[in-house]
């Protein structure tokens, strides 16, 4: 019955030849490694935000008066509630940190270097629209912890001159945080930024498949990053078939990347679940200490560095257009690390800051 | 390869941890803010500076009670803190002591005033500030009733006999509290239990001025079988999220085997690559 169907439709789609093209005919490069399979890691987690997500909107009602209340349900007396609500938490944090960990090694292998800086591109822009489904995600149960933090964010905004207080105003649908702010954070969450994600996804995807994936950058297979006067596809005659020998490996990793993500949810789903995140939103108290999530401290920290918060938007401005536009910067043919001493210093250094300043926005 | 993915591994579990660093948090007392009247008897010495550094351990500066909470005044203005025209009041005599502080204790004080202790109040009795202490107000807890404080009047004898009645239930309560905080913490709704063991809470302590023996032994059995149906409830909820841990156990080994396996067979397939 199966193979009837697909013959059906092998004759007039040639399915056959496509699924061969993009499994077993699709050749990488011999020496791949594991840090190539964090895009099949994030696909899997994206892929169990939506589900997770969709059962969530059975039971959450976007309402101010209603949000944190349908939440503590789903939690409490919804069948498996808990678990949904919980990797749906848990899964989020898990991403950024896959998403990180994605653009580092992309970072230091220099596989963001032409031909491909759209996939660079695409990719962080993706990065950005995680964030921003965390951030928007993080006020849906209107508990203290939402409506503070999304205060603090949202008033950053208004540092931007001439147009700030009316871009919080715009940002929040009314001078403070309340139900239109609510209503928009919902639109943007469940529907427009995972289509926006959905689609700059396959673009990315669509990148990686069409200029062919890099080989990694050390011992004698190293190539440098050069791009002709015409398309060309980066082949890898004498490579291992994508399916299943790579997949193979992806598989185990979505695997390990799961076991973390059930382990956090049953045993310390707390780390990712705050205090403060368990009492309903309350505009006329405001917690001791309200701090951004691990993953925008830094950002927090900034604007508390720089003696006017304009110049600390501007410093973030700066930082996350440098990085978006890194593969136009730095053009140099180079992709082996130990070739790059400059580069490496860079990265490793940048990084710990990063981290040092997210420590001391913690502390701070 | 295998290197690269250890790697891997312990740099997604690395950058994990500073998730209870960053997000975890505990509950923070509600510290009153800083009011005139600390800001100018702080400064002082002896009699009129005492206080502050007494109420600083007190468990009403833990609740968030100050000093304009009990002696009045205006915690905002220097020139008119002290002024009976904004509500001062000051110190009140030994004997008005059980009606100063029964303002907010009105229960407490009621059973007080019922109890020997409160019938002998102007006659020698002793009022709140005997045992519970002034400013330094320690939370009230069967510690109360002790040796050193008791025979100070009479012998420990009965008063022993009471506590030994209150220790027990006093330790429910206390176990009962952090089981719904830990609860809480986990996301539980607890709401309607911590309400039952509050309310229980109340009527266990309307029984520590009552110096009626059997009326101890009633009254605590009674609140032990109310905090023993929140206990089951209790029982029952732990249960099940040992249950779920089980389950959450079982899916990990699973996974991990199942990532195992699919290594198992990406060295498979590596092998035959050198072959080939």
């Amino acid at each position: 019955m199966l193979k009837r169907a697909v013959d059906w439709l092998d004759v007039r789609l040639g399915v056959r030849e496509l699924w061969q093209e993009n499994t077993s005919g699709y050749l990488v490069p011999r020496n791949i490694n594991a840090w190539y399979s964090l895009g099949t890691v994030l696909l899997a987690l994206f892929g169990l935000q939506f589900l997770t997500g969709i059962l969530l909107l059975i039971h959450y009602v976007p309402d101010t008066e209603k949000a944190f209340g349908s939440v503590e349900t789903i939690v409490n007396a919804v069948p498996y509630g808990w678990l949904i609500r919980n990797l749906h938490a848990v899964g989020s944090n898990l991403i950024v940190v896959v998403l990180l960990l994605h653009m580092l090694s992309v970072l230091f292998m220099g596989s963001y270097k032409r031909p491909r800086e759209l996939t660079w591109l695409s990719g962080f822009i993706l990065f950005n629209l995680g964030l921003g489904l965390c951030l928007t995600g993080y006020l849906l149960p209107w508990s203290q912890l939402s409506f503070w933090a999304t205060t603090v964010a949202t008033d950053a905004a208004g540092a931007v001159p001439v147009i700030g207080p009316k871009l919080v105003e715009f940002l929040r649908g009314a001078p403070s945080v309340g139900a239109p702010t609510l209503g928009r954070f919902f639109a943007l969450h469940v529907v427009v930024l995972p289509g926006a994600l959905m689609g700059l996804v396959g673009f990315h995807l669509f990148c990686v498949r069409r200029c062919g994936i890099s080989v990694p950058p050390f011992g004698k297979d190293a190539k440098p990053a050069r791009v002709g006067t015409v398309f060309d596809h980066e082949k890898h005659p004498g490579g291992i078939p994508f399916f299943p020998n790579y997949t193979a490996e992806e598989a185990a990793m979505v695997c390990f990347a799961l076991a973390v993500l059930v382990a956090v949810t049953f045993f310390a789903p707390q780390i990712f679940i705050p205090l403060d995140a368990l009492e309903p939103a309350n505009p006329f108290v405001t917690p001791e200490h309200i701090k951004p999530e691990w993953y925008f401290l830094w950002a927090y920290q900034t604007l508390k560095i720089f003696p006017s918060k304009l110049i600390g938007l501007a410093a973030q401005g700066a930082l996350m257009t440098f990085l978006a536009l890194l593969p136009f910067i730095d053009r140099g043919e180079e992709r082996r690390p130990a070739k790059r001493p400059l580069f490496v210093t860079c990265y490793v250094l940048g990084l710990l800051l990063l981290i040092g300043i997210s420590i001391w926005g913690r502390y701070s | 390869m295998m290197h690269a993915k250890g790697w891997l591994l312990a740099g997604c579990l690395l950058l994990l941890l500073p998730g209870p660093v960053f997000s975890a948090g505990e509950e923070a007392p509600t510290i009153p803010r800083e009011t005139v009247c600390l800001q100018c008897h702080g400064g002082m010495e002896g009699r009129l500076g005492a206080p502050v550094g007494l109420w600083k351990q007190s468990i009403h500066r833990q609740n968030g009670i100050s000093c304009h909470d009990c002696h009045g005044g205006d915690p905002t203005d220097f020139a008119m803190a002290m002024s009976p025209e904004r509500g001062f009041r000051g110190a009140p005599e030994k004997a008005e002591i059980p009606a100063f502080c029964g303002r907010c204790h009105i229960g407490v004080k009621d059973d007080y005033l019922a109890s020997k202790h409160g019938r002998a109040l102007g006659k020698g009795g002793p009022q709140c500030v005997t045992c519970h202490g002034n400013h330094a107000v320690v939370k009230a807890s069967p510690d109360l009733i002790n040796d050193k404080d008791c025979t100070r009047c009479h012998s420990f004898e009965r008063a022993a006999r009471i506590k030994a009645a209150l220790t027990d239930t006093d330790r429910i309560i206390s176990g009962l509290e952090r089981d719904l905080a830990d609860l809480r913490r986990l996301g539980i709704a607890v709401k309607k239990m911590r309400g039952e063991v509050f309310a229980k809470r109340n009527e266990f302590h309307r029984l520590f001025h009552t110096v009626d023996v059997n009326k101890v032994h009633q009254g605590t059995a009674a609140v032990q079988k109310s905090l023993g149906e929140v206990a089951t409830e209790v029982a029952g909820i732990r249960s099940d999220l040992s249950q779920r841990k089980l389950w959450g156990g079982i899916a990990i080994v699973l996974l991990l085997v199942a990532g195992g396996l699919c290594l198992l067979l990406r060295r498979t397939y590596h092998d035959e690559e050198g072959k080939g």
